[in-house]
């Protein structure tokens, strides 16, 4: 058990490392700055796709991710451009409004499931773009543009982020900000699935009739786990956002709810971090097929198919039986 | 009024035509089917190239679409759906198979057909108009017709013909019918192969009026789950109704909310969720759970 | 005094079809009832409306006098009346042990946010959970297959662990679906020793059961269900010489042993 506890603090400590250390300085040497547009985003994809992680954790499949983001980034950009707010601000409100709605829509369908749950989800995210073309406030396709970089946060005369317009790297910035919010979500991720609350979660997943039966509000909960995965879309959306400086109705769609699906997927429906190595594989992957030009989509598909053939119960498949085999 | 209740028809009867197919392979194989509106755009590329392109008359590349389609179906079924479901262990790993595959139809029809917008010429020229109360070209009402005429068909073949009949059968209930003798993976296959060719007719039907792009093929699968539900999975009757009512309800849509901006979909989501929540099953689909 | 659980005039149709029609009783405190008839008699369907999984078309049900009929069954098992399931229903991937830790969700004193944040109330919780979970464990003489994952055991043993999920409840009744359905001889006669330690402990017990030996031997009182009707109720010896029963069971197909 102790050695379990080190082993684990100093796998922290060599992440938390290379991701705050090491990167930026192997980018620096490299001189790739390009990297680092590439690493944030799988920082933010990643928060996204850990909500998705969390409602298949309740045995939901939720393709509805793009919708949230895609809302939480639309919040972001108009209360910063209409109503002059900071964007360190609109943050939070960007994932509250986000988990608003999900308390909303979620109360209906969640009451389906398997099949049901994830074509309602992504519909959803359809909707949620055909709403933004239709909405006034959203200017339609022309989307918001020109979104002033984040500002300063200071509390108390003390400032803790510096005015982003200022520095002479934002890009560097963003890429702190974002790791940082990947570190924060997922250590509250980890904290919940190893608590009671996670327990729970697990319960509803394998059989909701037994879960109520033993007086779990399972209505209740599953709410509450929707809530929490679209507050974390909405961050994700709205950190987007301050990075492009823009949002289009196209910039969250339907293609992207799914990759938020298969991010989880192949990085392990029973395992935290998941997410986290889900999307590097899957972002870095596309990335890398960028040089195949127009073959790129065929050659990133065949793969995604092939590895279905070959593991058809996801990545972390192969890590599982072994980890089995090293406790027996 | 009249010219609503018309457009509603005529939108009605190529959604349903869509969700027929996307509810049979549900039904069959319990399989979503996120590539199906790849495989409309890939009918309608389809029936573009042998009429449009080779100038074969409109019903040859008709049934041209049918077959190619047809074959596409059932390839995807033995060689990537059928594998997977036999080894996998959770309904999800067979929904992100369907995500590649419409990734990789998306892909195959950019290579071979690119990304630019492509129209055919009219099949039929001239304006039906009758007072100014109902207006609709000929083509419209002949496309129409056609995909009417193939619900028609479509249903005639479940009920009358052997091959219908046991596809119900396995529909219904797929260990019953595999005790009574009843191929699955023959059965599988032709379920899948129709499914994907009732998709690629309705492509090859509207490629003359709207044409195709690459695009299409994401929104077209979200009407088609948006009927299901409404309807209800897995059922014939529920698809055809879905289909119907989406069909009505946009028409109705554009008629009344045009000149507030398009939140048509959005209303018709609202109302989804209202209705789902009464019944989460849809009008005639069975209860579950 | 009020009996501790009462039936009254309870319906219910699908349609055009009645599951149950007028049924009524009364089950006392600590005694052991089982609810008896041939398949399709409606005894589950009575089951899933005391403990509201689902809705009475008429009638009620009453605990301690409190009307528990068409609520959420997470309610109903909040005040202490906790089923068990007639398929063998638990949590498969999580052990034994962790099985029973969820079940005592009713005993928590921490609320989600508390968890999360492992306040005082959770870290408390958590300690008596694991240690409320061996107890219960060894009560029922599972203290050997603690740390199995559950999918894994033997029938007999999920069985069992059914009945550890709902005695983690903290129930005032315990109402156990076909608990003895598909076991042998010994298999049955052990269950139904478990069954009669969790009556002695305090807990009452309300059954649904095919088994007649296994009723004959464990039930205080018997009420027999045919057609959705009740149509007898009294002690084991009363309902063994009762000739509508006898009847309604060898007018049906399956002669049961036992009658």
């Amino acid at each position: 058990m102790n050695t379990f506890k080190i082993n684990q603090l100093i796998g922290v400590a060599i992440f938390l490392f290379s991701v705050f250390v090491a990167v930026p300085y192997a980018i620096a040497a490299s001189g790739r700055w390009d990297f680092y547009y590439t690493l944030t985003s799988v920082a933010l994809l990643s928060i996204a796709s850990a909500g998705v992680w969390l409602t298949f954790y309740i045995g939901r499949i939720n393709i509805g991710q793009g919708a949230f983001a895609l809302i939480g980034g639309y919040v972001s950009a108009i209360l910063v451009t209409k109503a002059g707010l900071s964007f360190w601000l609109t943050l939070p409100l960007a994932g509250l409004f986000c988990a608003f709605i999900a308390v909303l829509i979620g109360l209906p369908i969640l009451r389906l499931r398997g099949v049901y749950f994830a074509m309602v989800t992504l519909v959803l995210t359809e909707v949620s773009r055909l709403t933004m073309l239709a909405l006034p406030i959203t200017n339609g396709a022309k989307g918001i543009v020109s979104i002033p970089l984040p500002g300063a946060l200071s509390i108390f005369g003390l400032t803790l982020i510096p005015d982003f317009s200022m520095l002479k790297n934002d890009k560097l910035a963003f890429y702190y900000v974002a790791c940082v919010l990947m570190v924060i979500c997922f250590a509250g991720m980890y904290r919940l699935v190893n608590s009671r609350f996670g327990h729970l979660c697990r319960s509803l997943q394998q059989n909701e009739e037994l879960a109520s039966s033993i007086g779990v509000n399972i209505a209740y909960l599953r709410i509450v786990v929707f809530a929490i995965s679209s507050f974390l879309g909405g961050i994700g959306g709205a950190m987007f956002v301050a990075i492009s400086q823009s949002i289009y109705p196209s910039s969250f769609q339907v293609s992207d709810s799914i990759n938020f699906m298969l991010n989880c997927f192949l990085g392990g429906l029973g395992y935290v971090f998941g997410p986290m190595l889900g999307t590097l594989t899957l972002y870095f992957g596309w990335s890398l097929l960028f040089e195949l030009g127009k073959y790129q989509l065929l050659i990133y598909s065949s793969l995604l198919i092939f590895l279905m053939l070959v593991l058809p119960n996801g990545l972390l498949s192969i890590r599982f039986s072994k980890m089995k085999g090293v406790q027996k | 009024m009249e010219q609503v209740i018309v457009n509603a028809l005529y939108l009605g009867s190529q959604y349903a035509m869509i969700a027929l197919g996307l509810t049979l392979i549900f039904a069959l194989m319990n399989v979503l089917n996120f590539a199906h509106g790849q495989m409309y755009v890939l009918g309608g590329f389809v029936t573009y190239t042998i009429y449009g392109r080779l100038g074969f008359p409109f019903i040859v590349a008709l049934l041209g679409t049918a077959v190619t389609l047809a074959i596409v179906g059932a390839l995807i079924e033995y060689f990537l759906f059928r594998p997977v479901i036999r080894r996998s262990v959770r309904e999800e790993s067979t929904m992100l198979l369907a995500a590649g595959i419409a990734f990789l139809l998306d892909a195959v029809i950019l290579l071979v057909f690119g990304e630019k917008q492509r129209g055919v010429p009219k099949i039929l020229d001239g304006v039906f108009n009758w007072d100014f109360r109902i207006i609709l070209p000929y083509d419209r009402i002949l496309v129409c017709v056609l995909a009417i005429m193939s619900i028609a068909g479509f249903i005639a073949f479940m009920q009358f013909t052997k091959t219908g009949r046991a596809l119900r059968a396995f529909a219904q209930d797929r260990v019953a019918a595999e005790l009574m003798g009843v191929n699955v993976d023959r059965y599988s296959m032709i379920g899948f192969a129709l499914g994907a060719m009732l998709a690629g007719l309705v492509g090859g039907l509207l490629v003359t009026i709207t044409g195709v792009n690459l695009g299409m093929g994401g929104p077209v699968s979200i009407k088609a789950f948006m009927m299901v539900m409404i309807g209800g999975a897995g059922v014939i009757s529920g698809a055809i109704a879905g289909g119907f009512i989406l069909g009505a309800l946009e028409a109705v849509g554009l008629a009344v909310l045009s000149q507030y901006g398009d939140i048509t979909y959005l209303l018709i989501f609202a109302s989804l969720m209202v209705f789902l929540s009464f019944r989460p099953q849809g009008l005639m689909g069975k209860p579950w759970g | 005094m009020n009996p501790l659980l009462q039936v009254k005039n309870v319906t219910k149709k699908f349609g055009g079809l009645t599951a149950n029609r007028d049924v009524s009783f009364d089950v006392e405190e600590k005694e052991i009832l089982s609810v008896i008839g041939p398949n399709g008699a409606g005894k589950s369907t009575l089951f899933k409306m005391i403990t509201s999984f689902l809705s009475t078309t008429s009638g009620e049900v009453f605990f301690k006098g409190e009307k528990i009929s068409n609520l959420s069954p997470h309610l109903v098992a909040r005040k202490g009346v906790v089923r068990t399931f007639q398929e063998t229903t638990i949590f498969k991937s999580m052990t034994t042990h962790e099985n029973v830790i969820v079940a005592q969700h009713l005993r928590a004193k921490a609320t989600l946010a508390g968890y999360f944040f492992g306040t005082k109330a959770a870290r408390e919780d958590v300690k008596k959970f694991s240690g409320t979970a061996d107890e219960i464990l060894e009560f029922l003489g599972l203290d050997d297959i603690r740390d199995e994952i559950a999918s894994n055991l033997p029938q007999g043993h999920l069985r069992a662990l059914g009945i550890a999920i709902g005695l983690a409840t903290n129930p005032t009744i315990l109402l156990l679906d076909e608990p003895f359905a598909g076991m042998n001889h010994d298999e049955t006669m052990h269950t139904v020793g478990l069954v009669r330690k969790v009556r002695d402990s305090g807990v009452t017990v309300l059954l649904v059961e095919h088994d007649m030996s296994a009723v004959m031997a464990i039930s205080d009182r018997i009420v027999v269900l045919n057609f959705g009707e009740k149509i007898a109720e009294g002690t084991p010896k009363e309902i063994q010489n009762n000739e509508k029963v006898i009847e309604a069971y060898l007018g049906s197909e399956d002669i049961t042993i036992g009658i």
